[in-house]
């Protein structure tokens, strides 16, 4: 049984890992509560698309939400992009996005992933997540978060104007 | 060999379609737990000091269909404290799905997660963390005739352990949500209703003389207007039999209610939100025998703690959770929670007095939770509550944090959380303890994407494991390379052989889609909590590695 999984595994990441995947369509909603499918973020084609996977409580996601909202004033003047944080927030702390979405100030957009259901079907496990798509095409991937990270993040911005 | 036939026709199918769409991921936790001076395995658990728990997921898309199955090893055993039930190599959940977009329809075979509302009455999910995976197995069906009108029936056996391992209860569940104001086409307001239904049908019950069906219904709405935001629900939870030490006592028989309200009020540089909930008997589970057991297994509701759920390792030594159930104990009798919580977002603007160069964010937090007023005779297991009056006072949390940036290099966050546990009512143990808790998180950018993290907290308690101090240093080298090392000393605790240093050290790799974790040193036991829902796990010693990749 082992064996197989181990097998298999090699298989993929080997031959089919390197594909460049398309984001697959989910339900989110917005803070106001309106729906807002998935396929819209792959039908942005002009510019580079930024998704931020967040939660009110995880640490390194403020941290990194709170210093790329300190540049994006510099960003935008560069370069063309869409910027999409996603809250991974359950029904337990989801109550609370709005306020502090606005408490912080923050000028890009939020989402919210409910039962983390678009989280589950992009297969990571742990926030801050990083994903950056092209012409509907996931281009870029990237766990974690610590301070300095988002010059990596803007330099792929750039690289794909 | 069902897996080795499904791995290869998987294969097949990938090789045979160009237009098909593969994605995965693979998570590995491994721990190699070693005996030191002060931290041992017990001896039933030394036999295997060697463990690791593994999950990898595959999706398969093909036009309007997905695919997927995700294939879970505990390999050679799993790490301490899952459930037994997490045992050896095999499915944990398979599925197929056709989505419509057009046609507004979603069905889906075999096991998938749903939440109804606030999740009162059903939340099936996946924390690996705290080993729940309580995917439900059987048809969902999802259909919107109108944009503004969704509808979800679903039925099916929910998942308890690997492979064909179901609990013993048959779930049907019904939902429907109606957004009001777009019907009505009304702008300036949004507002809309929710019903739920969820039964639970067990044939085999303990006894013949208990009911086959237990169900919870719920009736919510919500609306919102400018920066303004209110929303409440009541759910209600049919009879069924007292489980005590997971026992069924069918003489005993008791409903039970929820009551939850939620108001938001947010304008830029301004977020205030509260919450109220009511939790009376309100637990509810896929198979009666299963009610309160401490995996976390078969849960069907979520009754998520509403405190602030904190991060630093200091603030994570009392956690508060829900209490929903019932249980009579002569000076111990409970039969749910009753609290608020408010929570306080304010950013002082740059170039004020308070924001300086580039503002200061501020966050306040209280939260406070009793049980329930009224009579109890717990000889007799009987007992009448009040409606809305506090009973005995389980818990209470009030907390600032600033975070502010110095300079260009320089940025500081500061938590202050104030803390009392009542451990006799939360964990079922002794005592209560008052705490105050300062963490001081420092980060300064070096040249070149280089930074250094410092982390410094105390805790003061009065009671339990008294006084603690805790100190992280990170050094990032670039964003793939990041080292650590931390040390958690309980100087304090009343019994010197307790009076323990929890250190760690270890690495981060993180590049692309790769992620890689190291880490060497000792665990803190006690309860790892995600989302309000805990997990008990002894302390250890060892080494530890974790993988992640996605595609």
């Amino acid at each position: 049984m082992s064996k197989i999984f181990t097998v298999t595994l090699l298989l993929l990441i080997t031959h089919f890992g390197a594909k460049a995947q398309v984001v697959p369509n989910i339900k989110l909603s917005t803070l106001n509560g309106e729906s807002f499918d998935s396929q819209q973020l792959n039908q942005i084609t002009a510019k580079p698309v930024v998704l931020l996977f967040w939660a009110t409580w995880c640490v390194p996601c403020l941290n990194e939400l709170t210093a790329i909202n300190d540049s994006l004033d510099d960003w935008k003047n560069e370069t063309k992009f869409d910027l999409y944080a996603i809250s991974e927030d359950d029904s337990r702390t989801t109550k609370r996005v709005p306020a502090l979405v606005n408490g912080k100030g923050w000028k890009f957009n939020v989402l919210l992933d409910n039962n983390q259901d678009f989280k589950r079907e992009l297969n990571f496990s742990n926030i801050p997540y990083t994903i950056v798509l092209k012409n509907g095409k996931i281009i870029y991937r990237h766990a974690g978060y610590v301070a300095g990270n988002e010059n990596e993040l803007f330099k792929i911005i750039k690289e794909n104007q | 060999m069902q897996l080795r036939k499904f791995v290869i026709g998987l294969l097949i199918c990938i090789s045979a379609s160009a237009k098909a769409q593969l994605s995965g991921g693979l998570e590995s936790n491994a721990a190699f737990y070693i005996d030191d001076a002060k931290i041992k395995l017990e001896q039933i658990e030394a036999r295997q000091r060697i463990r690791s728990n593994n999950y990898l997921r595959l999706n398969y898309k093909l036009k309007n269909f997905t695919a997927g199955v995700q294939v879970e090893s505990y390999e050679p055993k799993a790490l301490l404290n899952y459930s037994p039930r997490l045992n050896k190599t095999n499915f944990g959940n398979y599925y197929l799905k056709y989505k419509n977009d057009k046609l507004r329809l979603e069905t889906t075979l075999g096991h998938f997660y749903e939440q109804f509302g606030n999740g009162l009455v059903l939340r099936t999910w996946e924390d690996r963390q705290l080993g729940i995976a309580n995917s439900i197995a059987g048809v969902r069906v999802k259909y919107a005739p109108l944009e503004a009108i969704n509808f979800t029936a679903l039925y099916g056996k929910q998942r308890n352990g690997l492979g064909f391992d179901f609990t013993e209860g048959t779930i049907t569940g019904l939902n429907a949500d109606v957004q009001l104001s777009s019907l009505l086409k009304i702008k300036k307001s949004k507002f809309g209703i929710g019903l739920s239904y969820v039964n639970r049908n067990q044939q085999k019950q303990v006894y013949e003389s208990l009911n086959k069906n237990t169900f919870v219904t719920s009736l919510r709405g919500d609306f919102n207007l400018g920066g303004f935001t209110a929303d409440a629900e009541y759910a209600f939870k049919s009879k069924e039999a007292l489980v005590e030490f997971n026992t069924v006592r069918p003489s005993f028989q008791f409903d039970g209610d929820a009551y939850l309200l939620n108001l938001g009020y947010a304008k830029n540089g301004f977020g205030l939100s509260a919450n109220f909930r009511r939790l009376e008997n309100f637990g509810f589970y896929s198979q009666t025998q299963l009610a309160g057991n401490v995996y976390n297994q078969a849960i069907l509701n979520y009754l998520p703690a509403l405190t602030k759920q904190y991060d630093y390792s200091l603030t994570n030594i009392y956690v508060y959770a829900a209490q929903p159930n019932l249980s009579f104990e002569p000076s111990r009798n409970k039969a749910g929670e009753i609290g608020v919580q408010l929570g306080l977002f304010y950013q002082f603007k740059k170039e004020t007095p308070l924001g300086g160069k580039y503002g200061t964010y501020v966050a306040l937090n209280y939260a406070q939770w009793y049980g329930l007023k009224g009579k109890y005779d717990a000889a007799q297991r009987k007992y009448a509550a009040n409606k809305f009056a506090f009973g005995q006072k389980y818990y209470h949390d009030a907390s600032v944090e600033v975070r502010k940036k110095w300079n260009k290099k320089s940025s500081s966050v500061f938590t202050y959380l104030n803390q009392f546990y009542n451990a006799r009512y939360v964990e079922e143990a002794t005592g209560q303890v008052n705490t105050n808790t300062v963490v001081f998180d420092n980060t300064l950018r070096l040249k070149n994407s280089k930074s250094i993290r410092l982390e410094l907290q105390h805790q003061w308690a009065n009671a339990g494991f008294k006084n603690w101090v805790a100190a992280q240093v990170e050094y990032n080298f670039n964003s793939t390379w990041s080292l650590f090392t931390q040390d958690l000393y309980n100087y304090g605790n009343t019994d010197t052989a307790q009076k323990l240093h929890y250190y760690n050290m270890g690495t981060t790799f993180n590049k692309g889609a790769y992620q890689v974790q190291t880490s060497y040193g000792r665990q803190r036991g006690g309860l790892i909590c995600v989302g309000g829902v805990c997990r008990f796990v002894p302390q250890s010693a060892g080494f530890n590695v974790s993988l992640n990749y996605s595609f």
